[in-house]
């Protein structure tokens, strides 16, 4: 099957203006521009079932359609902060097949009346940010942004923002403070962004795979794209897949593909054919899921891996087999949440320090068995006090961890890192 | 617009608050505590800090039908799996909330943990300990068991001075942002912020120097823990050692509403001794609040220079006396006098003191005076404030025009309110000659040059941007004019003050309750002396000449040297002060009197309301109330007047004065619950504030204003192309007698300085930072220059109190020294 | 018989007499001689210090909040590197107990956070006027162990930080 969102796969150069536009590129926003209100638009993107890809699947044209009519302007936001360990989709969609996320960010812009959009990319995509103004450029020459647009009142500008370099402004909320100048720190929900987003004003924000999605969505159908994957989640996926797998690296496929056929068919098996032991399939913030043979015959879908309790998340699926400990990759977690911390709310800023301490004791052999189930008191303590997702995302591979696998926490498998 | 009430359930207590309120102040108002660190009822919520959880029930909606889903005859229930932070939910409609159930406390018993995971647990060495909220709800709410290993504990600087008032100690930050947020939020001092993240966040300011700003200090009291501390407080006792008393303070005319600590200390010999002010609550007046110079600058209570024993001069020589000597020889001379005498009162003094000074006068003849360079007090007798102002309930529909007065440096407090009225919605509108603060918050500003004020306010329609303004005052709903003496003398402010008596009277607004005159004055109480009938008289060495000269509590040859001669002229001087003056070493008789700390009175607030204070110290030495002295040297002179009690003096005025009319101590005393609670028990939300138990103080009434007295226009001083015109503007830390004892504050005192415009230091070829030679009536002062864009050309910002007389715009002239 | 009644008694008696001069006496004689107290008596404070002269005491006056008899007054000041009483930034800069008041029931060693105040065996406190029944620091002091400075010392900065030691489960 072709792709839909990795195009450049299969279309040599898309990343050119002129080829893009020569395989329909654009098509889909001038006839939305030209032809469609802004509430039709909505109201396509809701008929196509898109969920947001960024991890919590909340359907977009619902968003869409959340925007405050009363106050304007709206703004548009590209949540280009990908910083979840394990996903790395966003990025090849940028680099490689720029022209259809940007038509995406438009088309959104038009139907919910925003007249300036913005890129904001995690401050390590320094580089990506700067080949997007290139593309943006491109396209003001060819007067696909700006003012007067296939010949309607509708103007739009698409701008990039660069972060500092902060887990937390993937939250969306504490994106837009970050886009203020503030810090980067997630507000009070509520409200949420649609009602009170970039400096006050109703704020569509999505992540960029969502955005790339939209103009397929048009140019195909919504019925077209809905029939793709399962009921509950339509349309496809970019599965980043990672860990101890022979081939790494981002899997455009269907919702409802098993784990099964992600490891073995496109993964190409586990290094050394050894068996997996665990999944984590949204990265760092996941549930650990205990990996037997129901588990790999899972479809990836939002609501069948809820039933493993986990979430699907960004759908970063990392992969680990029988040489890792489950431990260490807690230790790995913790360390990495402790680092990420904004330090806003008390539970995570404290929790996620205390946990990386109990973890160096547990490490350097000190009384495994108690500090365990310190270890897990403390993460258990920490869930649903949190400001924002991010604080009980920590929590998520430690509970799973040490409850799914206690074998890993004894005193003779400490210490036992990975192959 | 009263809004609409919603009914819900707290604990098993029904409550009905307005929507809108949130569930924490809810549960406050029908007395349920439930614990917060970074929430503060005079703050915006956060919910950083996650201490305030709670279980929330809301009423089933039936989808199909839109109405609640009842079940047997109530609405039904459903309770969030979620403890939610009962800081930032709204109040809704047949809400229930649990706070006191075990999955709350549960969850309150593991956020108290976490937060103490960090937290050094140094409550032994922490000024804070015994009032703080951190200690107190641990001990309500917290384990008594630590499950993290000390050793685990991240140590950080404990000794960070984040400016030179105000001491950060790293470690025991629980990260609130409680300070940045006032500091923000309510100040207007973005001064603040946090650095860094996650466990690592510290507070860091960002001015230069650091942590500028005026209300600094206030951040030690909402601190909820022992994070921020004062220099001046630092290790001073701990807080249930001291005793306290109620005072108001001295320092401007807002009469913040201060409790006094106290303490027998063996550094000062065993003396009772000031350790520290602190705020207490009077939402008419301060609310919470209280600038850095009324915390800091008390010491001259304690001050070892201070007048012990009567001194009287015998020819060159000045001795020691008894009261009885020192009173005997100024009776004498009074008597001898007849009614060749002057009484010249400072707006220090309390009521009681201006009342028996006004009764000598009046009584033996002589005549009364009120020492001062700012006029036109009596406008604000007859259209002043009444009951039904307070700045902390303007808004939309009032407008408050500020003319020729810098409020951030002359009435901090003032500023604080009004800037917080503007963001409620109130017209601000500011005149003046220069940029001030207060103007980033004005809806419309007017500019005029140095001497144009009252012309500029008669006639603002004319120009463009007074346009605008004129037009939101005529249509205010309620029009408060403040008007203050920032470049201008006794004549030039009673000029403005008639323009500005006259505006109100043009918009309809004058005697109308909500509206009204308010004069920024140079002291706590000249509001006490217009509304006594004293009159400042325009040439002080004419008045002293051959006459008796009586002076409390003003120091005329120490504001202005030229005095001296004058007052040597006169045939005999008494001086009732503090301090050794300038003015009390030309005395005859001087009579040390008793500060405000220790003894009893009542001051009147720019804003005319009465408020008592109360003694905290022991007299200093033999000194005396000022109202006594007065007595005893008019029963001397065959007057009788009353000085045991100050009292029975107030119910004298409240007998004679009509706006005093009904006033007693006991008025003065009583009390109403107040929003926020604030105080002992309630440390955590409202912070270490004093409850106010000892009065609120009452609004004078106003008077019938009938036509409003007109002065003569005053010709305003204008610089030639040669000459540079001094301008007297206000600073709040100056050289005064009672900030200088404050060695604390020395460093924000600085030295006598001039600041001009960068064309003027060209045109007088001084530079900036550089020393120069200011002559001013024949004297010449070394100065420090300062360039400063923001002040008009041609003029000199000269502060008063520094060290340089003026008074009234002078002409000067300046070189590099 | 009755004649001997009075002579048995007296026998009895001087028996017990005879007996008792034989028995070793109870009596000490004090000042000359004096008894040791036992480990929990609790005689006039001492002020302990640690083994390198540095003061306990932090100067919090926790033991002037517990005192029932507010026979305790402390003032506390700054230390600083260069001159260092205790650990940590507090000391102890007046540290009195008024003799007279104090009813010697040990509140304070139990309020103390650093183990600082202690009462000792001394028994012998008697003064001839009331000011004399305020002790001072420099007499509560326990003097500098052999080796060490007295108070204040010059130490390297950064090495006493901590006011407040790690205690331990109070022990005999």
């Amino acid at each position: 099957m072709a792709h839909i969102l990795l195009r450049h796969r299969d279309i040599p150069d898309i990343n050119k203006l002129e080829v893009y536009r020569k395989n329909g590129g654009f098509e889909a926003f001038k006839q939305v521009v030209t032809s469609m209100k802004p509430e039709a638009v909505t109201e396509v993107v809701k008929a196509s079932g898109l969920r947001g890809r960024g991890g919590a699947g909340f359907p977009t044209g619902l968003k869409w359609a959340f925007m405050d009519n009363k106050n304007w302007p709206h703004y548009v936001v590209a949540n280009a902060d990908e910083s979840e360990p394990g996903t790395f989709k966003d990025r090849e969609i940028m680099e490689n097949n720029p022209f259809q996320f940007l038509e995406g960010v438009a088309i959104s812009a038009y139907a919910v009346g925003a007249h300036a959009a913005y890129v904001y990319l995690r401050g390590e995509f320094w580089q990506v940010a700067a080949f997007l103004d290139e593309r943006i450029e491109d396209m003001e020459k060819a007067g696909l942004l700006g003012g007067k647009l296939f010949g309607t009142d509708y103007e739009l500008k698409i701008y990039t923002h660069l972060g500092a370099g902060a887990y937390i402004c993937g939250e969306e909320t504490a994106l837009l403070e970050s886009m203020e100048g503030k810090r980067g720190q997630p507000r009070l929900r509520p409200p949420f962004p649609p009602s009170f987003g970039l400096y006050g004003k109703p704020t569509v924000v999505n992540n960029v795979e969502t955005f790339t999605n939209i103009p397929m969505i048009f140019s195909k159908g919504a019925d077209w794209y809905k029939a793709l994957g399962t009921a509950d989640s339509a349309g496809v996926k970019v599965f980043s897949l990672s860990g101890r797998v022979k081939k790494p690296g981002n899997y455009e496929l269907p919702f409802g593909t098993t784990f099964r056929q992600l490891v073995y068919e496109h993964g190409g098996g586990i290094i050394n054919d050894r068996p997996v032991k665990a999944i984590m399939a949204a990265g760092a913030s996941s549930s650990i899921i205990k990996v037997d043979d129901k588990a790999l015959d899972t479809p990836m879908d939002y609501a069948s891996v809820r039933t493993l309790g986990a979430d699907l998340g960004s759908a970063s699926v990392i992969v680990i087999d029988d040489t890792v400990s489950i431990e260490w990759v807690i230790s790995k977690t913790v360390e990495f949440f402790k680092h990420e911390s904004c330090g806003k709310c008390t539970p995570c800023r404290e929790g996620n320090y205390w946990m990386m301490h109990v973890i160096e004791r547990m490490e350097a052999g000190e009384d495994v068995e108690a500090n365990t189930e310190l270890l897990l008191s403390v993460a258990k303590q920490m869930q649903n006090k949190c400001l924002c997702a991010l604080g009980e995302f920590a929590t998520m591979a430690v509970v799973s961890g040490i409850e799914r696998f206690p074998d890993d926490f004894t005193t003779s498998s400490i210490g036992g890192g990975h192959a | 617009m009263p809004k609409q009430l919603v009914s819900l359930i707290i604990d098993g207590q029904s409550v009905s608050v307005p929507a809108g309120t949130l569930i924490v102040d809810a549960a406050k108002q029908v007395g349920i505590d439930i614990p917060v660190f970074c929430y503060h009822p005079k703050m915006e919520p956060v919910g950083m800090c996650r201490m305030c959880l709670v279980e929330v029930g809301r009423p089933v909606i039936d989808r199909v039908s839109g109405q609640p889903v009842i079940e047997g005859g109530k609405p039904k229930i459903q309770f969030g799996a979620k403890l939610e932070t009962a800081c930032t939910t709204p109040v809704s409609e047949d809400m229930q909330v649990v706070g006191m159930s075990e999955k709350a406390r549960t969850g309150r018993k593991e956020i108290v943990e976490f937060l103490l995971t960090s937290h050094p647990l140094d409550c032994p060495v922490c000024d804070k300990g015994g009032e703080c909220p951190l200690q107190n709800l641990t001990m309500a709410h917290g384990s008594s068991e630590s499950r993290f290993k000390f050793d685990d504990k991240q140590h950080q600087k404990k000794h960070v001075p984040l400016g030179d008032l105000i001491w950060l100690d790293r470690e025991r930050c629980i990260q609130c942002a409680r300070c940045i947020r006032f500091q923000g939020e309510i100040v207007g001092d973005a001064v603040l912020d946090f650095f860094r993240r996650g466990r690592a966040t510290d507070i860091v300011t960002y001015s230069e120097p650091g942590f500028d700003s005026i209300f600094s200090s206030n951040t030690t009291d909402i601190c909820p823990v022992g994070a921020l501390t004062t220099a001046d407080f630092r290790f001073g006792a701990r807080p249930w050692e001291m005793n306290s008393a109620a005072s108001i303070c001295t320092h401007c005319p807002v009469g913040c509403n201060t409790t006094l600590n106290i303490r027998r200390e063996a550094r000062s010999d065993g003396n009772m001794v000031i350790k520290r002010i602190m705020p207490r609550q009077n939402e008419q007046v301060n609310e919470i609040w209280l600038c850095d110079k009324g915390r800091f600058a008390h010491h001259f209570s304690a001050s070892p220079d201070r007048l012990a024993k009567p001194l009287v001069r015998t020819g060159e020589l000045v001795t020691e006396s008894s009261w009885e000597e020192a009173l005997n020889l100024a009776a004498r001379s009074l008597v001898e006098a007849k009614q060749d005498f002057i009484v010249l009162a400072g707006g220090r003094l309390a009521n009681e003191d201006l009342f028996n000074l006004k009764a000598l006068a009046d009584g033996l003849g002589g005549k009364a005076a009120l020492y001062t360079h700012m006029g036109g007090g009596y406008l604000t007798t007859l259209a002043g404030v009444s009951m039904d102002t307070n700045f902390g309930e303007m808004g939309a529909g009032t407008s408050i025009l500020v003319a020729a007065s810098d409020l951030y440096n002359e009435a901090p407090l003032w500023y604080l309110r009004i800037k917080q009225a503007a963001a409620r919605g109130a017209t601000l509108i500011l005149a003046g000659a220069r940029e001030t603060k207060l103007e980033k918050y004005a809806a419309h500003v007017i500019r005029y040059a140095y001497g144009d004020e009252a012309q500029t306010i008669k006639s603002m329609q004319k120009s463009k941007a007074g346009q605008a303004a004129a037009e939101a005052l005529a249509s205010a709903q309620n029009l408060v004019v403040l008007y203050g003496s920032d470049g201008l003398g006794l004549e030039g402010s009673a000029s403005l003050a008639e323009a500005c008596a006259g505006l109100l009277d043009m918009t309809g607004h004058a005697g109308k309750p909500g509206s009204g005159l308010i004069g920024v004055w140079p002291h706590a109480n000249d509001q006490g002396a217009w509304e006594m009938g004293f009159q400042p008289v325009a040439d002080l060495a004419a008045e002293f000449k051959n006459k008796l000269v009586y002076i409390a509590a003003c120091d005329p040859v120490g504001d202005d040297p030229a005095l001296a001669e004058a007052l040597k002229s006169a045939r005999f001087v008494i001086v009732q002060e503090l301090f050794q003056t300038e003015t009390t070493r030309l005395a005859n008789v001087v009579l040390p009197a008793q500060a405000f700390t220790e003894r009893e009175g009542s001051f009147t607030s720019g804003e005319r309301r009465v408020q008592r204070f109360y003694p905290a110290l022991p007299a200093f030495g033999e000194t005396r109330p000022d109202f006594s002295i007065t007595a005893s040297l008019a029963q001397k002179a065959g007057l009788e007047l009353e000085g045991t009690s100050a009292l029975l003096i107030m119910n004298k005025i409240a007998s004679k004065y009509k706006s005093f009319e009904g006033l007693s101590y006991a008025r003065l005393a009583e009390v109403r619950e107040q929003w926020p609670l604030v105080g002992r028990g309630d440390i955590y939300y409202g912070g270490a504030i004093y409850a106010n138990t000892q009065g609120l103080g009452t609004r004078l009434a106003l008077l019938e204003a009938g036509s409003l007295p007109g002065t003569k226009p005053v010709e305003s001083k204008r610089p030639s192309e040669s000459e540079l015109l001094a301008i007297p503007v206000c600073k709040i830390y100056d050289r005064g007698v009672t900030v200088l004892p404050s060695t604390l504050l020395h460093p924000h005192i600085g030295d006598a300085s001039v600041s001009l415009h960068p064309d003027t230091a060209v045109r007088f070829k001084v530079q900036a930072g550089s020393t120069a030679q200011l002559t001013v009536n024949g004297t010449a002062y070394q100065v420090k220059v300062l360039v400063d864009e923001k002040v008009p050309a041609s003029v000199a910002l000269l502060p008063r109190s520094m060290g340089i007389p003026i008074n009234t715009p002078a002409t000067i002239s300046l070189k590099a020294a | 018989m009755r004649v001997f009644e009075p002579l048995i008694e007296l026998a009895r008696g001087l028996g017990t007499t005879f007996k008792i001069m034989l028995e070793k006496p109870v009596t000490v004689q004090y000042p000359e001689q004096k008894k040791p107290v036992k480990p929990r008596f609790r005689g006039r404070h001492v002020l302990k210090r640690y083994d390198n002269g540095l003061e306990k005491c932090i100067g919090c006056a926790l033991c002037a909040a517990a005192c029932p008899a507010d026979a305790i007054f402390v003032e506390s000041a700054e230390n600083t590197d260069d001159v260092r009483f205790s650990p940590g930034d507090r000391y102890a800069s007046t540290y009195e107990i008024n003799m007279l008041r104090c009813i010697f029931c040990g509140f304070c060693e139990d309020a103390c956070p650093t183990e600082a105040v202690v009462l000792g065996d001394n028994y012998e406190l008697s003064f001839t006027n009331r000011r004399d029944a305020i002790y001072p620091k420099e007499m509560l002091i326990e003097p500098a162990p052999a080796g060490t400075l007295p108070t204040p010392q010059k130490v390297p900065p950064g090495l006493y930080t901590r006011s407040v030691p790690e205690m331990k489960d109070p022990q005999d």
